[in-house]
């Protein structure tokens, strides 16, 4: 499919660490090189089929933790086998390197190594959420968002799709209830509930879906961990509605 | 000299083997043959343990079974610094017991699934799979905003505690069971800075 799709927060892409993504299917070790760029590769080391997510970052390369063959950011070249050390990886020693992007707090890939598609248009947002795993197809997960964000009892948020795999909340228009103290109130304490939420949905295969979300709005730092927390808890009530619907 | 009644495979016994040795606690090791000889269940080590489980440790002739167990005692009796379980505060204590239950379950879940996968014993694997997962949701979401407030460790502090020493084996060896650790970030995150902790040791399955 050609298309970006959001595959990790870039918080959770560090030194040191190999995150474990995936998309339609195909596994993805992403990772970060010490001078910064990004990587999402196939997670599968050419060598003997190891998952690259259990190797190590060491600078600029990715060390597979089987036999040591150790890859290159960017192209995925092998640079170095340690059972042959003289001898120069041919250019067919590849890591299979899917096109990878750094934007808006998240780490965006597309299966599709040679085709430039255009990253999406997104608004800038302030602060992303913790993603959520579920398990269910993404055309369920966003069918359910459809029909709106929020707990019992909040002001939800109006959810519409702007392509199958992105969607976004936003307030529905504010109506006076004619009882200024309650409008009040409601602007005062719904505001962090209120900001539009962009949904990024991530495909890990046919059956579960990452639901990535982010706040189009500037959060302050004493505001920030409240505000993950009251969505996270949103988004865990989604999850509950799609894996419990029949 | 301890003497623990181990078992090369088991999970419950690599934490303690994990503890004594980042510890620096000396230890001799008597291999039971769990499988496929079940000398667990033989009279001689039910009257050791009359629960037929291991681990099982003997310091200087007192005994003690319950993986958990061993690494309260551990902890309480030979770490100097305290800082594995600190037992100053209830509530801190409380947690910790609480993480140890929680560990506990994980062994009944992800490591009756393993224990299903690897040598064949009998068990409701979807159930016990499902378990695994709901119980690794709730790891992943506590681990996950714990690192927002600057958390590397199961329980509140700077320090690891026997809570994640307490839970590592069964989250480690999952895969074996068929629970896939993907879905689970902050989980293979912490994972990872267990395995850098000074001293730690692997066992076949955690490398």
């Amino acid at each position: 499919m050609d298309r970006w799709f959001a595959v990790a927060r870039s918080e959770e892409v560090r030194q040191g660490h190999v995150f474990q993504s995936a998309l339609f299917g195909q596994e993805m070790a992403v990772w970060r090189a010490q001078s910064g760029g990004v990587n999402a590769w196939e997670n599968r080391c050419p060598h003997r089929g190891v998952r690259l997510s259990i190797g190590e970052q060491i600078g600029d390369e990715l060390r597979c933790r089987y036999h040591g063959w150790r890859f290159a950011t960017g192209t995925g070249q092998c640079t170095y086998m340690p059972a042959h050390p003289t001898q120069k990886p041919g250019a067919a020693l590849c890591a299979t390197v899917y096109r990878s992007s750094e934007r808006y707090g998240y780490v965006w890939a597309s299966l599709q190594p040679r085709e430039d598609a255009p990253l999406l248009p997104l608004p800038e947002p302030g602060t992303t959420l913790r993603g959520v795993y579920v398990d269910a197809p993404a055309e369920s997960v966003g069918e359910r968002l459809l029909l709106g964000y929020g707990l019992d009892g909040e002001r939800r948020l109006c959810v519409r799709r702007l392509d199958p795999y992105l969607l976004i909340g936003e307030p529905r228009s504010v109506r006076s209830t004619g009882d200024a103290s309650a409008d009040a109130m409601e602007a005062a304490t719904s505001e962090a509930a209120a900001a539009p939420v962009l949904f990024l949905l991530q495909p890990l295969d046919s059956r579960a879906t990452v639901i990535h979300a982010c706040i189009a709005a500037a959060i302050s730092a004493a505001e920030r961990l409240a505000v993950l927390r009251a969505h996270n808890t949103r988004l865990l009530a989604i999850r509950a509605a799609v894996e419990q619907a029949p | 000299m301890i003497t623990l009644y181990d078992y090369e495979l088991s999970g419950n016994c690599y934490k303690v083997r994990l503890l004594l040795q980042l510890l620096g606690i000396p230890f001799e090791r008597k291999e039971i043959d769990f499988h496929p000889g079940h000398e667990h269940q033989s009279s001689w080590f039910l009257a050791l343990n009359p629960l037929g489980q291991l681990p099982v440790i003997d310091d200087a002739g007192w005994i003690l079974r319950d993986a958990q167990a061993i690494l309260v005692y551990l902890a309480g009796r030979y770490d100097r610094t305290q800082r594995w379980c600190p037992r100053e505060d209830a509530a801190g204590l409380a947690t910790i017991v609480a993480w140890l239950s929680f560990a506990d379950a994980l062994s009944g879940s992800a490591g009756r699934a393993r224990l299903h996968d690897t040598l064949f014993f009998a068990a409701d694997i979807e159930e016990c799979r499902r378990a695994a997962h709901r119980a690794f949701r709730v790891l992943d979401e506590h681990l996950w905003f714990a690192e927002q407030e600057g958390g590397d460790w199961i329980c509140r502090g700077a320090a690891p505690t026997i809570a994640d020493i307490a839970c590592f084996p069964s989250v480690m060896l999952s895969e074996e069971g068929g629970i896939s650790r993907l879905p689970y970030p902050a989980i293979r995150r912490w994972t990872e800075r267990v395995k850098r902790l000074e001293g730690f040791v692997t066992m076949p399955g955690i490398f």
